[in-house]
């Protein structure tokens, strides 16, 4: 097989698994937060209501597209895609398991391990903000400017804490590789700790988890969208299929900020005290490992839905103070300890 | 007075928020194991805050006041005497009806000497008050029990008579009809007075008249 065979079959393949992540997500969003709230939730539209993602997509698909009189025309519909393709292209960087060898010829499991992985990720997740100040700014809506001006602000003020928690990753296993950065959190820390990044970096671990709920405009940083103040902020205007993809969008961005979670903190494929390569087959290993690597995944995502429905939404100038009055010294805090600490052990 | 602000002071815990997060997290969690518990419980009613609808309908009084029907006497006769009381007193003016004499051949369809020759309910604009049944005096209309009375077109929540009885029918067959409400004056012809009825009834009649004057003379002095 060709290598770029083989490249188009990975794109194609997280593609679509990513797609079926936020399809499903939908689905888990609403049955969980029903569950939390003593309700049912939609268990109509297939067993356990699993083909309810499905119906609203027909729905959407099928609604009237409008679009506002005096919106700008081109930007109103760059809006959706602006924040739609910068969380799909995230996922090329991010290591989904180890690799697999097929046909005698070994494929790692990953889209591309560009060495500076890392400053793309970063560099992609402040892209998504243009998505929403764009289509905030076309709507010819005041609510939805609100909603774009306060995600410029949030964005802007936690892209910081969460570059600064990630320069300390990079720091302790120096390098810019995300496959890289995975492949070295195998095996045991101090003796009695799986190697994981959350056990040499608890404090840029949490850093990192406020950052990313921020960064993906989840409660309780749902600030562009507060419905109760602002409608629902950036996609007010927003109606039928562009409106699905604004919400699709943000599925995708949970699934991408988990990825990047797990690929950080939390040991990519590896197990806790086992190696799975060791006692595996060539290709039950590369199953296995991604396997692994998404049901750390699935449990950040529940994770995002879980503490949307526990906690209610900060203030706008809670959220701007957390952010700089808290979390940007703790994040210089941490890495500089980070630091201290690497210099003082070499 | 306004309420005294309170100016609580948060401990350092609850100040680093996450603790606090924690706590409520424990909270939701609970609540989520249990209704997720409940959902595989077999059997429509599982999650006891939620009624599952179209399985599970809740119990309605006897006396609820939905679909209206138009009953029925022991000989199977309409009981309806057509005199429109309860046209006059729909608050949203959705009953019509046609008055007509019951022709010599069809004295067994029909209780009264009158009847309904059309009777038309418009549900769209009916407010389920109840007054129709109140008022009428031959028990004739009666609200049921049936409720869901959604239809894909206007002309569907129309009732006419042959629906109406239809009604009454179902219900009957089903064992829903509540007791009549108030006793029927039957309309007999009026051979000799009852002599206890008619005491009751004078002083009320007396009453009315000498109010009348009362009231006029009242007038006069205010004018
Ligand atoms: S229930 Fe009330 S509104 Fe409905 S028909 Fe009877 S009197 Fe009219
Ligand atoms: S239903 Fe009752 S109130 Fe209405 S016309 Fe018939 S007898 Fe009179």
């Amino acid at each position: 097989m060709d290598d770029w065979l083989i490249a188009l079959i990975k794109v194609v393949f997280i593609w679509v698994w990513v797609l079926l992540i936020a399809v499903i997500m939908t689905w888990v969003e609403r049955r969980g937060a029903s569950m939390i709230q003593d309700r049912l939730g939609p268990n109509r539209a297939g067993p356990f209501g699993l083909l309810q993602p499905l119906a609203d997509g027909i729905k959407l698909f099928t609604k009237e597209d409008i679009v506002p009189d005096k919106a700008k025309k081109i930007l109103f519909s760059l809006g959706p895609i602006l924040f739609a393709l910068p969380a799909f292209s995230a996922y090329a960087v991010v290591p989904f398991g180890d690799k697999i060898v097929l046909g005698g010829k070994e494929i790692i499991l990953q889209v591309s391990d560009i060495n500076v992985g890392f400053l793309y990720v970063v560099a992609l997740g402040s892209m998504a903000v243009y998505g929403i100040i764009v289509g905030g700014w076309a709507s010819n809506n005041k609510y939805s400017i609100l909603g774009g001006l306060r995600s410029t602000a949030q964005l802007i003020s936690y892209e910081v804490p969460l570059g600064l928690a990630l320069l300390a990753i990079t720091l302790i296993y120096g390098t810019f590789s995300l496959r890289e950065i995975a492949l070295a959190q195998q095996g045991t820390f101090l003796g009695v700790f799986p190697n994981w990044g959350i056990f040499k970096q608890p404090l840029g671990f949490i850093l990192f988890i406020v950052t990313a709920y921020a960064e993906a405009n989840r409660v309780p940083f749902d600030l562009p969208e507060a419905e109760s103040e602002i409608v629902s902020g950036y996609h007010t205007e927003y109606g039928s299929m562009r409106l699905g993809l604004y919400l699709f969008g943000e599925y995708v961005n949970l699934c991408t900020l988990s990825a990047l979670i797990v690929t950080f903190y939390f040991g990519a494929w590896h197990l806790p005290y086992i190696n799975m390569a060791a006692f595996l087959g060539p290709i039950s290993y590369g199953i296995a490992s991604f396997l692994v690597f998404f049901l750390k995944v699935s449990f950040f995502l529940w994770l995002f839905v879980w503490v949307r429905w526990t906690v209610p939404r900060f203030r706008y100038d809670q959220v701007m103070g957390l952010g700089w009055k808290a979390l940007i010294p703790l994040a210089l805090i941490n890495l500089f300890i980070t630091a201290l600490a690497i210099q003082l052990t070499i | 007075m306004a309420k005294p602000v309170v100016e609580k002071k948060y401990t350092l815990g609850e100040r680093i928020y996450l603790l606090e997060i924690l706590k409520g997290m424990v909270l939701t969690w609970k609540h989520f194991v249990f209704n997720f518990m409940a959902s595989f419980r077999s059997g429509p009613h599982t999650v006891p805050t939620t009624w599952q609808y179209p399985e599970d309908r809740r119990e309605i009084s006897p006396i609820f006041r939905g679909e209206h029907m138009q009953t029925l006497d022991d000989q199977g006769r309409e009981k309806c005497i057509g005199c429109g009381m309860c046209a006059k007193i729909c608050p949203a003016q959705c009953i019509s009806i046609v008055k007509a004499k019951v022709p010599e051949d069809q004295q067994e369809l029909y209780a009264g000497k009158t009847y309904s020759s059309s009777f038309n309910i418009d549900l769209l604009r009916c407010i389920f008050c109840g007054f129709c049944e109140e008022v009428c005096p031959t028990n004739a209309i009666v609200l049921g029990q049936g409720y869901e009375l959604a239809e894909y077109r206007r002309e569907g929540c129309q009732r006419d008579k042959a629906r109406l009885i239809e009604n009454f029918r179902l219900a009957r067959e089903s064992g829903k009809l509540k007791p009549q409400r108030k006793p029927v004056i039957v309309a007999e012809p009026k051979a000799k007075p009852a002599p206890e009825g008619g005491a009751q009834k004078d002083p009320g009649v007396q009453k009315v008249e000498q109010a009348k004057p009362k009231k006029a003379a009242a007038a006069k002095e205010t004018t």
